[in-house]
């Protein structure tokens, strides 16, 4: 007995597995070309009170000629007062499988965020295992569906389209970058109001000039300034400085264009990029107040200088430089403040300032962390921008006129 | 249980102790061989075989002696024969004062002593010894009515030659290969070992066929258990005949179902030279250019004796890029339908757009397009392999070229499966040894099943089983996964993913747990 | 008898020790400890090297003997019969409760359409095989796939640290000590389940004088190694997640998986390394279930194929039980707490006791 069970034993595993190619096996499987890739989703409100309406951005790869695929967009919408059951409604009349790990974009419509309550729209989304947490969150100005309808003339689906350019976002630093799991993680934070980057379509003329196919329609996109959220509810709108002000705070500013154009009080005025950038903060404390106090250091290279008329010999330009460097700082300081005071307008702590009292003074939070609202708009915070001039590019001189002074 | 588990029993298992062997016919000679040793005894035995020649003669000694020297035509090298044999018995030494003394009774001495020149002359006395001797190829001389006769080695036989093996080429080593002759190829080793303590044992194998064989090691550095387990073996082969050494290999392996092999070959006299150097042990068979190494490991599939000539940091390199393709041969296509049947999320999203356009219309699920694929790839392997060479390469350009391009432009396959099938090809012949590059071949298939019906936790769990398989094989006692588990670190440091220079192989790689000191380097 | 070398035991004890610790211990400490629960994971799993040195040190007096065995000879034959029976169900049970977890961590995050029940008939043909195959060849395929378990930890890790939160870490020590206890408590049942499989392993260790130096050491590596990891796994997600959010992912380390983008090429690895951890999963129940194996083996001699399969149907049994996942984790939760820590602390330090002051008493 012993022995034939040892035998059995021996090919009960055999078996076991030829057994497994028997019983059917179809589940959870699903060839890649019966999926629809999601690209893009956006949430706008629905008609009826309770429901919302959710735009969805298939991709839909089409052989394309020698290389490659070509894209189609499918982009179709449906009214629901779950995601799920949006999803439902729209699978209902296409032939493929909704695949979600693909999604790039979630864009939340400007009414529906001011309504608030797309944090429950957000559980799908990190509950449903097929989603990533790297997807990014945006805010659109005007309807989430129009942004995500939106013909491009360069032929991409818009919510790629917004990929690409946060993708690319790290060159300008001019608005914040985030994704779902950055957002969960500020959230987590309490003290802390989430912020969102915002979409907005551009007609001609529109800050961007271009000939449309269709006059009248929008054809282009863009990104800038900034959402500041109330728990899920969408408070006010950020301008460009601010927000430009929020990344240079949040020591955000990887790569950005900065110019002088705007200051007054120089005539010759600067344009450069910055190369590298670090903001420090530490919490001073003066006899028992406390104060917040960020340094920002910052290398910029010049690319252009406007209004500049006569030759400089070598030492001038040491001046002009530093000339160049006060400007930059004053630029800087000045985009810092405008979101301070921002800030403190709206009594939301998008700058996270109270994490920051967290980080260095634990014990000092806890005292004031229950009526911390009502702290912002008086906390004191002051600022230290320290510009260098790193270089001032290929040439040591400017276009002058021929005529002009310095010439001998 | 039911009659069909009884039958899957009987085919499967194997009964404990003795392996069933096949018993021998008895054939009608047996008898004839215990009778006395005589001329014509032998002419009755084997006269009804046209390829053995009778040459009958006269000595003309004190007495004339009637003498018959029996050779297997096309066995013995005639001239010699001519020279040194007969010419010296009927002429030359007509008249000479030695053959004069020659009667029946010491002509087999006197021959022995002076009229024979030749290293390789002996006496037998028993029928049996004539018989293998003539067929053997040394030639046998009859005296008269004497039960006793001389074997005067004289063979000579059509021969490769020492060529290139074929299918073990190298770059940079030396370019000799054993041949079919037992003689040549210990002569061979011995040029590579001139010392005393390698050790050249010989055997006989096959009840007919009656085939030489030699186990070779070196005293001292082998592992006394190990050699004395091979002989072991050796002695409880019981078969008709023995072809090939794929005969002994599949007798004296450790695990007869595994498909992975746990006997090691070789046809070039450097590398077993360099093997048994390291303590294994060697088995050469007469008529087969392969030679069996054992014990044999896993990674030792996996490096060549090139390894060894090419300065270590190439040979890191080639070792690593032979590991890397073994794995993607094993893994790719499976991997590939895990991939785009289940884990879609893991394909960036590029990626996935143009996987997933390239598939548009093709009608089989990605598991049936694999499978598929590699049973063409199988096909064309197949067919190409036994094809005279200039066809051969046709059916490669016609196979892969043609068919693959036209089944994709058909749409019946779609172009990242062409590719996959391509490179799990390209990536098996990475494998040295062919042996282990078909039990690569035999793993794709449950692996791809698998990852048809579980996606990646299918394909992790035939890995793992193919894992526990192999850390459960042993050949002659030592663990098939030897250097990596058990670990033993220098051996895993030194000579198994990499190979370190050889002023830093101080030691012998350990088989068992001993490890011997080599004498070279600064140690 | 087959033997495991000091090395051998090093990597089986880690491979055991860790176990698939990485996934939930991040959200266990820090529902506990907070932000600063990082700190804790290594003095929680400090608390192994005491209890594996008494083990040892019994093993040293009484070689070649499971700690059952020694209990019998310490304490007669029936309060070990019982606290034998004991140790059996315990480690039934909770092996059984792993092998839910592999198909819940399987059915939760990857392939929520793949029925269940193949996921614990895979990992338990996988066990059986191994269990078949014996404790050298478990050893050697701990050895093998232990640092290819510790490669796809680290590589996880390494690869989440572009998605690093800034400042998540800070503010260090907020709330003082008292939390960091609290959380290394939390690790306790973890050590107990390694302790509770090294009861088990004993006879297969060598006891040569020099031998037992060597295994010490393993033991300190052992600990430190898993408890750095560990502390690692928590480190990452805190600082990436927050504290808050890493309470609420129930696996987070495989969430951290789906961020990881290395450029354009690749995109969420998570099921490459789930298929990594599932041997580690494979090696801890394999563990348990040869601790049944030796339990009933030296309980009521029981021991070949018949009773393999009923060890193995009765896993499968308790895994079907607990389908739910909220269910299973509280189960496994309780089971750790309220039995493993409990029965291995106390067993382990009274016995140990015990023979430690007859040893004395013997001398005096």
């Amino acid at each position: 007995m012993n022995t034939k069970l040892k035998r059995s034993y021996k090919i009960a595993p055999v078996l076991l597995c030829i057994s497994l190619l028997f019983i059917s096996g179809c589940w959870g499987k699903r060839e890649v070309e019966n999926l629809a890739p999601l690209i893009g989703i956006g949430f706008d409100l629905g008609e009826k009170p309770g429901t919302y309406l959710v735009t969805q951005q298939y991709a839909r790869p089409k052989k394309g000629g020698s290389s490659g695929a070509e894209i189609l967009q499918r982009t179709l919408g449906a009214e629901a007062s779950s995601v799920r059951e949006a999803f439902e409604t729209v699978s209902k009349g296409a032939y493929r499988t909704p695949f979600m790990g693909s999604l790039k974009v979630i864009v939340i419509g400007e009414d529906f965020a001011k309504a608030g309550g797309f944090n429950d729209v957000l559980d799908f989304a990190q509950r449903f295992a097929e989603f990533r947490r790297s997807m990014y969150l945006v805010l659109a100005r005007g309807r989430a569906e129009d942004i995500l309808n939106l013909k491009l003339r360069s032929e991409h689906l818009s919510a790629i389209y917004i990929n690409y350019i946060i993708e690319g976002g790290n060159e300008l630093s001019t608005f914040p970058t985030v994704r779902l799991g950055h957002y969960l993680t500020v959230l987590g934070r309490q003290s802390t109001a989430p912020i969102l980057p915002v979409v907005k379509s551009i007609k001609p003329g529109e800050g961007i000039n271009y000939k449309a196919e269709k006059s009248g329609e929008a054809e282009e996109l863009q990104i800038q300034g900034a959402g500041v959220l109330r728990g899920d509810r969408l408070v006010d709108f950020l301008n460009d400085d601010e927000t430009k002000g929020y990344m240079w705070l949040e020591n955000e500013v990887f790569n950005r264009f900065i110019n002088t154009v705007d200051l007054e009080e120089t005539t010759v005025k600067f344009s450069g990029q910055v190369l590298k950038s670090k903001t420090k903060y530490k919490l001073h404390t003066n006899n028992e107040s406390k104060e917040l106090y960020y340094q920002i250091k910052t290398s910029i290279a010049i690319d252009e200088i406007i209004g500049l008329n006569k030759q400089l010999s070598g030492t001038e330009w040491v001046k002009l430089a530093k000339e160049a460097e006060e400007s930059f700082a004053k630029v800087i300081e000045k985009e810092c403040e405008g979101a301070i005071k921002k800030q403190r307008e709206l009594g939301q702590d998008f700058l996270g300032i109270g994490r920051h009292i967290e980080q260095r003074d634990p014990q000092y939070w806890k005292t004031i962390k229950d009526q911390w609202e009502e702290e912002i708009a008086n906390f004191p915070v002051s600022l230290d921008v320290k510009v260098t001039v790193h270089h001032t590019g290929m040439s040591s001189s400017s276009a002058t006129n021929s005529g002009g002074e310095g010439q001998d | 249980m039911g009659s069909w588990m009884k039958m899957i029993k009987e085919l499967t298992i194997r009964p404990k102790g003795e392996r069933k062997i096949r018993k021998s016919p008895s054939y009608s000679f047996d008898e004839d061989l215990n009778k006395p040793l005589s001329g014509e005894t032998v002419k009755e035995i084997l006269s009804k075989s046209s390829d053995v020649v009778f040459r009958e003669f006269l000595l003309q000694g004190k007495e004339r002696i009637p003498c018959m020297l029996v050779v297997v035509d096309g066995l013995v090298d005639k001239n010699l024969l001519d020279q040194f044999v007969l010419k010296p018995l009927m002429v030359d030494l007509v008249g000479h004062p030695e053959l004069a003394q020659v009667t029946l009774a010491n002509v087999i001495d006197k021959t022995m002593e002076s009229l024979i020149p030749g290293i390789e002359v002996k006496k037998i006395s028993k029928m049996g010894d004539a018989v293998d001797s003539i067929l053997s190829g040394d030639s046998v001389i009859f005296f008269g009515s004497l039960t006793e006769a001389i074997v005067v080695g004289a063979r000579g036989w059509a021969n490769r030659g020492v060529n290139e093996p074929i299918a073990e080429s190298v770059v940079k080593g030396p370019h000799e290969g054993f041949a079919e002759t037992l003689r040549v190829n210990t002569s061979l080793l011995r040029r590579k070992i001139k010392h005393p303590s390698l050790r050249i044992i010989s055997l006989k194998l096959g009840d007919m066929s009656n085939t030489d064989l030699v186990v070779t090691y070196i005293e001292k550095i082998a592992s006394p258990d190990i050699v004395s387990e091979v002989l072991l073996r050796l002695s409880k082969i019981k078969m008709d005949s023995v072809i090939d050494v794929g005969y002994i290999e599949e007798m004296i392996e450790d695990n007869p179902y595994s498909p992975f092999p746990q006997v090691a070959y070789t046809e070039r006299p450097d590398v077993l030279a360099g093997k048994l150097l390291e303590g294994k042990v060697g088995i050469m068979l007469d008529g087969t250019p392969i030679t069996l190494v054992v014990p044999a490991i896993l990674t030792q599939f996996l490096s060549v004796n090139e390894d060894y000539y090419q300065r270590a940091m190439t040979a890191i390199l080639s070792r690593f890029v032979r590991y890397v393709g073994s794995f993607v041969a094993v893994v790719a296509p499976s991997v590939y339908i895990a991939v785009t049947t289940f884990h879609q999320e893991i394909i960036p999203t590029d990626l996935l757009m143009s996987i997933s356009a390239g598939r548009q219309g093709v009608p089989f699920p990605a598991l049936l397009e694999a499978l598929t694929m590699t049973v063409v790839l199988e096909i064309l392997q197949e067919a190409g392999l036994r094809l005279p060479k200039p066809i051969g390469q046709t059916i490669g350009i016609v196979g892969a070229l043609i068919i693959g391009d036209a089944a994709v432009n058909a749409g019946l396959v779609s172009p990242l499966m062409v590719i996959i099938i391509g490179l799990t090809a390209v990536a098996s012949y990475a494998i040295p040894y062919y042996d282990l590059s078909l039990a690569v071949r035999m793993m794709r298939f449950p692996l791809m099943i698998l990852a048809g019906i579980l996606g990646f936790f299918g394909v992790a769990m035939g890995l793992y089983a193919i894992a526990i398989h192999l850390l459960s094989l042993r050949s002659f006692g030592v663990p098939y996964t030897s250097p990596v588990a058990p670990l033993r670190i220098r051996a895993f440091l030194q000579d198994t993913f990499v190979r370190a220079p050889w002023w830093a192989l101080k030691r012998r790689p350990q088989l068992m747990d001993v490890e011997e000191p080599r004498t070279n380097g600064k140690g | 008898m087959e033997r495991i070398s000091s090395h051998q035991f090093t990597l089986l004890g880690s491979a055991v020790l860790m176990g698939t610790t990485f996934l939930p211990i991040a959200s266990m400490v820090t529902g506990v400890a907070g932000r600063d629960s990082w700190l804790s994971v290594l003095p929680g799993f400090a608390l192994g090297i005491p209890y594996g040195l008494m083990v040892l040190a019994l093993m040293e007096q009484y070689p070649q003997k499971n700690l059952l065995q020694i209990t019998e000879i310490l304490w007669g034959k029936w309060i070990s019969k019982i606290i034998g029976i004991l140790y059996v169900l315990i480690m039934i049970y909770f092996g059984g409760l792993l092998l839910g977890q592999l198909g819940d961590m399987y059915e939760s995050s990857i392939m929520p359409r793949t029925p269940i029940e193949m996921f614990y008939l895979g990992g338990l043909l996988l066990v059986l095989y191994l269990v078949k195959s014996g404790i050298e060849v478990f050893a050697r395929f701990s050895e093998v796939l232990f640092p290819l378990i510790v490669f796809a930890l680290v590589l996880n890790i390494g690869l989440s640290i572009p998605r690093v939160e800034q400042g998540e870490l800070m503010p260090l020590l907020s709330q003082g000590m008292i939390p960091i206890f609290w959380g290394g408590t939390k690790i306790g049942p973890f050590v107990m389940e390694y302790i509770l499989f090294l009861a088990g392993v004993l006879p297969f260790l060598s006891t040569n004088k020099g031998e037992l130096l060597h295994l010490k050491r393993g033991l300190w590596k052992t600990i430190f190694l898993v408890g750095i990891l560990n502390t690692l796994v928590v480190l990452i997600q805190i600082s990436v997640f927050g504290p808050s959010e890493t309470v609420n992912l129930v696996y987070g380390l495989l969430v951290l998986g789906k961020m990881v983008e290395v450029s354009k090429t690749i995109a969420g690895v998570e099921s490459l390394f789930l298929g990594v951890w599932f041997a580690a999963l494979v090696i801890k129940i394999s563990a348990f279930f040869f601790a049944v194996i030796w339990g009933l083996k030296s309980i009521f001699n029981a021991k070949g194929f018949m009773c393999n399969l009923v060890v193995g149907i009765i896993f499968m049994g308790i895994a079907l039980k607990f389908q739910k996942g909220p269910a299973l984790k509280i189960e496994i939760g309780f089971v750790d707490n309220y039995l493993i820590f409990p029965f291995a602390s106390v067993w382990v330090l009274t016995l140990w006791g015990m023979s430690y002051w007859k040893k004395k008493a013997g001398v005096s």
